[in-house]
């Protein structure tokens, strides 16, 4: 019983013969007033139940101006108002739906200016996490109203990343799991890790900004985005949409890794590909470095194989072309032959050798060797060459005559 | 040259000295170059030693990325 609380409305028995002659509300000269008596009331709830968890069904739900819900919760039998205060709605998925069976977990209190009593809800729940599925089906149909689910827009992984991207949270599994693995299969490849809280009411707002930051980062050929296994409320952020948006926006492609292998979110329906854990999505990101230097191999072969058939090719047309260059050859070659003979014949005739045989000589200039056959090319005591039969020899002009 | 943009280059010089009529030193030059992309390549996965690195954006635009222990 809360303290203060001098007098007890819900006594068994007779009320007046437990209260004390002098205390309020005893007779008619101690009337209390309506507000002490709810404020009493109140106190008298609150103070001897504690928050519960209810089941009903759910009717009259109303959605205020003011972001607040109420409802009734009822059963065959009874009823009692609930209300949710939107400052308590961000841990719950989303609003039930009208008959819907839920459990509520709250406090039950007086609500004064009604004499109402009412279960002042902070947790909710359909029957069998419907209010989770219901949620998660409505982010779904939005996002695939946009066009976020089309298999179309699933973008291809890259072949052989060398820098891979991680949204989460520093200090988690998570990010233990795909370093083990990008160590072991692909040593060579770094690792960029942008942090987010991955759980609690901050987590969907941290989540989004860190890809948005590694996008502006650039710099990287692939993203995961995740967190290792944890209850549904911890894996809630990815169920964000938000979140599940941020995705879509990414510029490189998306490898959603969250949870256990049953765990599957919105992000997982957004990403371009949705690996089961952290640790598989690592898997996903890099290929086996062995797997790569077999593939270089297997091109060096390629290339070298490559360049011996060009050489082959440009063989067989050398060794083609020379056949043809030695045919149309033989075929000229006596043609040639007689031309040369002929042509000979006259060069001997014409040539001033012959000339010079029979005694004759070339004057020639000194310096030039042009040939000097008028009186007008010499110039007294110039040097000049006379060319003979069998050589040069020099000469100098005594006189003009 | 981004790993894949090499690998790709790899490949257009493997099929250009596939394809026909092409002239014997264009195609020394295109073997010439794959040996070299694939040294690069080969490089790049053997003696490259992956780092973990936690981003930090220190002004809008403005990045550092640290290592943390791996």
């Amino acid at each position: 019983m809360r303290p203060g609380v001098e007098f007890d409305l819900f006594a068994s028995g007779s009320a007046p013969a437990f209260v004390a002659p002098a205390s309020p509300g005893s007779s008619p000269e101690t009337a209390i007033q309506v507000a002490s008596l709810t404020e009493t009331a109140r106190a008298v709830i609150e103070g001897s139940l504690p928050p519960l968890w209810v089941r009903g069904e759910v009717s009259d739900f109303k959605r205020h101006r003011n972001g607040h819900w109420y409802f009734c919760l009822r059963d065959a039998a009874a009823q009692v108002r609930c209300v949710v205060w939107s400052r308590s709605q961000r841990g719950i998925p989303t609003a039930p739906d009208e008959g819907m069976e839920v459990t509520a977990f709250g406090q039950l209190t007086v609500y004064a200016a009604r004499g109402e009593m009412h279960l002042n809800v902070s947790a909710l729940d359909a029957v069998g996490d419907g209010l989770w599925r219901k949620a998660m089906e409505e982010t779904r149909l939005r996002l695939d109203r946009d066009g976020l689910l089309a298999p179309g827009r699933k973008r291809a992984l890259p072949a052989a990343p060398t820098r891979v991207g991680i949204v989460t949270s520093p200090d988690g599994a998570a990010l233990r799991d795909v370093i083990s693995v990008i160590q072991r299969r692909a040593p060579h490849v770094s690792l960029i890790v942008s942090a987010a809280t991955v759980q609690g009411a901050n987590a969907p707002a941290e989540i989004v900004a860190a890809i948005q930051r590694i996008c502006r980062f650039g710099a990287i050929d692939v993203l995961i985005v995740g967190r290792g296994g944890g209850g549904r409320e911890d894996l809630w952020a990815f169920n964000d949409e938000a979140v599940a948006r941020a995705i879509a926006d990414a510029t490189v492609p998306v490898i959603s890794g969250v949870g256990h292998e049953i765990d599957i979110t919105i992000a997982d329906l957004v990403a371009d590909h949705r690996a089961a854990t952290p640790s598989a999505a690592a898997e996903a990101a890099v290929p086996m470095r062995t797997d790569l230097l077999a593939k270089l191999r297997v091109l060096g072969n390629e290339l070298s194989i490559s360049l011996q058939h060009c050489a082959a090719s440009a063989r067989h047309d050398l060794e083609s072309g020379a056949l043809a260059l030695r045919r149309a050859a033989s075929l000229d070659a006596e043609r040639r032959r007689y031309e040369i003979s002929a042509a000979a014949g006259r060069l001997n005739a014409l040539s001033p050798l012959a000339t010079l045989a029979r005694g004759y000589a070339v004057a020639r200039d000194a310096k030039d060797r042009r040939t000097l056959s008028a009186v007008e090319d010499f110039h007294p005591g110039e040097l000049f060459t006379l060319t003979l039969r069998d050589g040069d020899v020099m000469a100098r002009v005594a006189e003009l005559s | 040259m981004s790993y894949e943009k090499r690998i790709d280059r790899l490949r257009e010089i493997v099929m250009a000295l596939d394809g026909e009529g092409l002239p014997l030193d264009s195609a020394l030059k295109l073997f010439e170059e794959g040996i070299e992309i694939l040294r690069l390549a080969s490089d790049e996965l053997t003696t490259a030693e992956g780092r973990v690195q936690l981003l930090i954006e220190r002004a809008e635009g403005v990045f550092e990325t640290r290592d943390i222990d791996g």
